[in-house]
């Protein structure tokens, strides 16, 4: 009986020092290490990633914010890492996740990460989340953003593919482009490349036309 | 009546045939008059400049000429530029490499010549000021560091003199904005698959 009780300390003891992150000790004053440790089990008991829960509190440690503004931060992002993971499915990545969670907190829709997730399969969504977070936060409308990332991926783009929109809407948009045009003309451009290396129009987008034979100009006489 | 004119026409030839008695000064007298008259160097060059002449340009260097003078335009419009407050400007973190496969190595930069240090701080670094300063270049005022990043989005800032946190005016602002110094984000990966 002794045996059990001390090796049921040890468990709890070990469950303790896992709740607590070594980057957090004594750093904290007791309320907020309470609510921090709170929020960081709850998120391991519902199989979320701690990691963004913790890079939150050090961020605001080192912003000097109060502990009543880091824990409110830790409660959105909680929520919305709880969010992503019901849209993206108990099988996600962890990166998925914390992608889709930003996404979430740019304004992207959950049925836009279902979507997204349902067409990329295990290509991995990190990256086109993060750069319908990066459109959004570029002054491209949400939905604008979230149709764009969709049609790619309907179209199989990859995460290259991804990453080359954004630098192309970011440069557009620092040449003057309205953010919204941008988006969807270099949309428009990824997806026609896509088609000339043989993956096929997504919906909603219809193929290239082929080129029209030029007029001819009758010579003088 | 020919005799009469053979005899004139004689007589006027001998006269021109006749050696002209000259004054010994008359060759200096000249030489001066012509030295007043002609203009100076100086004269010259400035005839040179605004005296208008006729030149021959084909069309084809006629528009070469042109887009040169357009572009020294321009290039000299963004020299004189604006800076923003406190003589900072910021390049874009750029990706300068890739290392292991799923990781690459970053450049950061930072313009600020007055500052003292610079650090970047993010999500890769655990926001700590002191681990990743960045070097100054010889000349001062550019700041930079390359760092090895793994693949996916990365938020992060810099921190001017420990104290000025500062996003990176190049690269989008991340969205979300939960302590009041708004941070900048970069996706590293997306060239290998």
């Amino acid at each position: 009986m002794r045996h059990f009780l001390l090796f049921g300390l040890a468990l709890a003891s070990a469950g303790a020092l896992q709740a607590q992150d070594p980057r957090l000790e004594g750093r904290l004053d007791p309320t907020t290490q309470a609510a921090v440790t709170g929020l960081l089990d709850s998120a391991r008991a519902a199989g979320l990633p701690t990691e963004p829960i913790v890079d939150k509190v050090l961020e605001g440690m080192t912003k000097r914010a109060s502990p009543d503004r880091i824990v409110a931060a830790l409660r959105t992002l909680s929520t919305a890492l709880r969010s992503a993971r019901v849209a993206l499915g108990p099988g996600a990545p962890e990166g998925d996740v914390i992608a889709g969670a930003s996404a979430l907190r740019a304004g992207a829709k959950p049925e836009t990460l279902e979507r997204i997730s349902g067409v990329r399969g295990k290509a991995g969504l990190s990256v086109p989340l993060a750069v319908l977070s990066d459109l959004v936060a570029r002054g491209v409308p949400v939905d604008t953003a979230a149709t764009v990332i969709v049609h790619l991926a309907q179209g199989g783009a990859t995460d290259a593919d991804y990453t080359g929109l954004e630098r192309g809407v970011a440069r557009d948009i620092g040449a003057g482009a309205p953010p919204g045009a941008a988006a969807a003309i270099r949309a428009r451009v990824a997806v026609t490349e896509g088609q000339s290396n043989g993956n096929g129009p997504p919906p909603g987008i219809p193929p290239k036309s082929p080129k029209e034979p030029r007029a001819k100009i009758p010579a003088r006489p | 009546m020919h005799d009469d004119h053979d005899e004139l026409i004689g007589r006027v030839v001998d006269e021109l045939r006749a050696p002209v008695a000259l004054d010994p000064a008359f060759d200096a007298r000249v030489m001066a008059a012509v030295r007043q008259a002609a203009p100076g160097r100086w004269r010259l060059a400035l005839r040179w400049w605004i005296e208008p002449r006729p030149f021959r340009l084909s069309p084809l260097t006629g528009l070469a000429a042109a887009a040169a003078l357009a572009g020294l335009v321009v290039l000299g419009a963004r020299a004189f530029e604006p800076r923003p407050a406190g003589g900072a400007a910021t390049a874009p973190a750029i990706i300068v490499a890739s290392t292991a496969p799923g990781s690459e190595v970053v450049q950061f930069v930072l313009v600020a010549p007055q500052a003292s240090t610079v650090a970047v701080v993010g999500d890769f670094n655990d926001w700590d000021p002191g681990r990743t300063p960045l070097q100054a270049t010889a000349g001062g005022g550019v700041w930079s560091v390359n760092l090895p990043l793994r693949a996916g989005p990365h938020q992060y800032a810099f921190v001017v003199d420990g104290k000025d946190w500062r996003p990176d005016p190049a690269a989008p602002r991340a969205v979300t904005d939960d302590f009041g110094a708004p941070n900048s984000v970069i996706i590293v990966g997306g060239k290998s698959t």
